[in-house]
């Protein structure tokens, strides 16, 4: 009996444990997936994606020879690209703001969010404890595209991302997401 | 007899327990009256109508971080470390509009009325037609300073900046542009006067 409680236990513990780590791997995907339901909008597929990981692996590349040489040393990069389609007809910002809100408010942080509804332009900069290191996710959403970056940041690159919100995150969004 | 005497022991509990939980809602009304987070929420059913909306969030230990990781070699960084050092939170919020008439002065009363809070003191307190108001309020917890807010206002903006920290006038002012912080031209006003509440 005790060894069956015990085995309870472990089982609750483990059931408790799981799918609080696979919602922590996930949330990028989850917002991917989110952006898609909300606007009724698909991501690019698979040859974009491989497109997108060389494109990461060079921004990282280019990032680490030049003048922001500290994203480079930061780590991965996740990137979802959605081009050339309709992010201003459907759905409320406060409604997308309340969703991904609800979305990220387990393991994220809301650090920044701006939106423009005239302009149909939003941007949301998460923040996430990643160990020695911190876990950013952009989302910018304009008119006609949008982009999800998630990248991992030392403590010294984030202390300038707080320092100058706006230029940082524009930065990263734009060297994770150029297809130079 | 002993039914008496059980019954006043239950009376004299009783009365130490009410009198632990007064105590107990004392402590805690004067903590929520001493802490000098404002609470803003009561304002995003503006964003509704708001044509750009910003919202920025740094907690106790997003500061320390910046005031550990900015750099002491650039002399920009290290200007910026130094105001920062000591600081608990940054919270702005702000709401643009395209017409006059999106917002009414009951909006801003949750937000002022936070701020009659005799632990906060008004010590600038500037309103024209032209430019709109600015109130500028510190919490101060004996000799210390532990809190600075702001609220702005004009027909067509509102802005909240809440600073959890030993912070100042002249902190603010060289915080402008920086964290979120939107500038809110308070070196350019030529009327901005240190004024006592009341």
């Amino acid at each position: 009996m005790k060894k069956f409680i015990a085995f309870g236990f472990m089982f609750i513990a483990l059931a408790g444990l799981v799918p609080t780590a696979r919602a922590k791997g996930d949330d990028f995907d989850a917002v991917v997936k989110l952006i898609e339901q909300f606007y009724q909008v698909k991501h690019k597929g698979i040859p974009f994606l491989a497109r997108a990981g060389i494109k990461t692996t060079t921004t990282v590349a280019r990032i680490a020879g030049g003048p922001r040489r500290q994203l480079a040393e930061a780590g991965s990069v996740k990137v979802a690209y959605f081009e050339d389609q309709d992010f201003k007809t459907s759905g409320s910002f406060t409604g997308f703001k309340a969703s991904i809100g609800a979305a990220l408010a387990e393991s994220w942080s809301p650090f920044i969010q701006v939106a423009s509804p005239k302009d149909a332009e939003q941007t949301y900069i998460y923040l996430r404890d990643a160990g020695e290191k911190f876990n950013v996710l952009i989302v910018n959403i304009e008119p006609r595209e949008a982009s999800v970056v998630q990248v991992n940041l030392s403590p010294q690159v984030l202390a300038k991302l707080l320092h100058d919100p706006d230029e940082m995150g524009k930065a990263i969004t734009i060297d994770a997401t150029n297809d130079e | 007899m002993k039914s008496l005497s059980q019954t006043l022991l239950k009376l004299a509990l009783l009365k130490l327990t009410l009198f632990a939980v007064l105590v107990a809602l004392g402590a805690a009304g004067n903590a929520s009256a001493q802490n000098p987070r404002i609470q803003t929420s009561q304002l995003d059913a503006l964003a509704a109508k708001a044509s750009q909306t910003v919202d920025v969030n740094i907690d106790e230990r997003l500061m320390q971080l910046a005031a550990k990781f900015l750099s002491s070699k650039d002399d920009d960084e290290a200007k910026v470390k130094e105001i920062v050092n000591g600081l608990k939170g940054i919270y702005v919020k702000s709401f643009e509009f395209e017409n006059e008439g999106q917002y009414t002065e009951s909006d801003l009363e949750g937000i002022r009325s936070q701020l009659r809070n005799t632990a906060w003191n008004r010590i600038v307190n500037v309103s024209s037609k032209k430019e709109g108001s600015v109130e500028v309020y510190l919490m101060q917890v004996g000799n210390q300073i532990s809190g600075l807010a702001v609220l702005a206002s004009d027909p067509k903006e509102i802005t909240v900046v809440n600073i959890i920290g030993p912070v100042d006038l002249e902190k603010l002012t060289q915080l402008e542009g920086q964290f979120g912080i939107p500038d809110l031209d308070l070196e350019q006003r030529p009327k901005l006067k240190p004024k006592r509440k009341n």
